[in-house]
């Protein structure tokens, strides 16, 4: 084992791993007491239960209602398999990713562009069902992005509109998750891209809230939602109409589209590089419906 | 599938006209008007390209001063010091915390180049005028680390990026 070091070979002061030596009193062996003379206890204790090996099971109580049987039965994990979970992504992890240049805030941010960049874990086997925006962090967060996410807090609402960007809640069912996190393997497969189904019943009231800028709202009221938030949060709304990257900020996804710019039922291409879309009648108006 | 199907019976119908087409024009005089089940097209490829992830971590944008996340760039120049500390592959400062047995606390800094030595009796002397303490520490010359009893990530990373680490 060569240790290389900036020390000379003589005259150092502290010792090297070379120089560790083994003593016989290192490697004894600690045993328990064993035998007629030298046996005693045997770490065993005095008399009664615990020397004898005759305790009773694990959460006995000498014969009082035990406290996992006292403690009633309660559903708090019951369904937990049909509920929906949203990975959680906070404005300072946000910030941090811009600042390192691995999100683009010049261009619409997208759940596909926040996995590329590693920024968040989706695992739809589990239930996830994208991405909520959490406002830890809301007061250091100055980026002015286009960003769409399954679920926002309040607070997050207002951080991205007080910095002049534009946030938007949609819903992606699991196929279009899963294609949406790794969409190259999809392409792969040959398939013509899904269209994106419609939120369930349960989901629809916060989808076509403006206050939670669901995409199915009223897009007047989600202005009107804009300024009663700026009041409520005590900040300027800016006027992003005037703003450069307005035609970017303004850019939304289609109800039932999946990317942006392709729309469903074409099939593309990567090998050719090129995209397939088809011309039959009624192919066309499935796709668009 | 049946949408699939249908696209694969009109893929093989477009080969197959292709591959008639020549002999069909040979025989008859009558061209006939065929739609192509498919267009093909490349102009939205565009699209397609911005949905592949990059293969390699990009270079951190120039910032003037600390990032409004709190990340600090590295100096230009080392600092003039007997030791450097590199930073990882996302370009922050090596400090980490463990945690083992439950309530072991350490703290790590790794990827240290040149004299070891003098960081760490640099750490120790930053570490006595912030606690008042002498805190143990240990030094590993095979893998240029240093470890550290207690939580002082945070302090160490102000302190490291102070320096132009």
């Amino acid at each position: 084992l060569l240790v290389v070091s900036l020390n000379p070979v003589k005259g150092f002061d502290h010792a090297w791993l070379l120089d560790y030596k083994t003593n016989a009193f290192v490697f004894q062996e600690r045993r328990r007491g064993r035998g007629q003379h030298g046996g005693n206890r045997s770490g065993r204790g005095h008399k009664g239960e615990r020397q004898r090996g005759t305790r009773p099971r694990l959460g006995f109580e000498g014969g009082q209602t035990p406290f996992y049987l006292a403690i009633p039965k309660y559903g708090f994990n019951e369904g937990h398999s049909r509920r929906p979970q949203y990975q959680p992504l906070s404005l300072k992890r946000l910030q941090y990713l811009i600042d390192l240049g691995r999100v683009d805030p010049t261009q619409p941010i997208d759940l596909t562009q926040l996995v590329n960049a590693r920024g968040v874990t989706i695992q739809p086997l589990k239930r996830d069902y994208g991405v909520q925006l959490v406002d830890e962090g809301s007061d250091i967060f100055a980026a002015k992005i286009n960003i769409e996410v399954q679920r926002a807090s309040e607070g997050a609402i207002a951080a991205v509109e007080r910095n002049g960007g534009v946030i938007t809640t949609s819903f992606y069912d699991p196929i279009s998750i899963e294609i949406l996190i790794r969409p190259v393997p999809f392409f792969m497969r040959g398939q013509p891209i899904p269209k994106r189904m419609l939120p369930g019943e349960d989901m629809v009231p916060y989808y076509t809230s403006a206050e939670n800028r669901g995409y199915l709202a009223d897009p007047d009221k989600i202005q009107q939602a804009r300024l009663a938030l700026a009041q409520k949060y005590g900040y300027v709304l800016p006027d992003i109409s005037r703003d450069e990257l307005y035609h970017m900020l303004a850019m939304r996804k289609d109800v039932r589209q999946v990317f942006f710019g392709l729309s469903p039922g074409w099939v593309v291409n990567m090998a050719e590089r090129k995209i397939l879309k088809p011309t039959d009648e009624k192919l066309l108006k499935y796709y668009t419906s | 599938m049946a949408l699939t199907s249908q696209l694969r019976a009109a893929l093989v119908h477009i080969h197959a006209g292709s591959s008639a087409a020549g002999l069909r024009s040979a025989s008859s005089s009558s061209p006939q008007q065929q739609n192509p089940a498919l267009i093909e097209s490349t102009e939205e490829f565009v699209f397609v390209e911005r949905l592949i992830a990059p293969s390699r971590i990009p270079d951190p944008p120039k910032h003037a001063g600390p990032a409004p996340s709190g990340w600090t760039p590295p100096a230009e120049t080392p600092p003039p010091l007997p030791y450097m500390i590199r930073r990882s592959r996302m370009h922050n400062i090596p400090v980490y915390t463990d945690l083992t047995h439950g309530n072991r606390k350490m703290t790590l800094v790794r990827k240290v180049e040149g004299d070891i030595w003098a960081l760490e009796k640099d750490v120790k002397q930053f570490l006595q005028e912030l606690t008042g303490k002498d805190m143990p520490t240990q030094v590993n010359e095979v893998t240029m680390t240093l470890k550290i009893k207690g939580h002082f990530d945070q302090e160490l990373k102000s302190w490291l990026s102070s320096k132009g680490f």
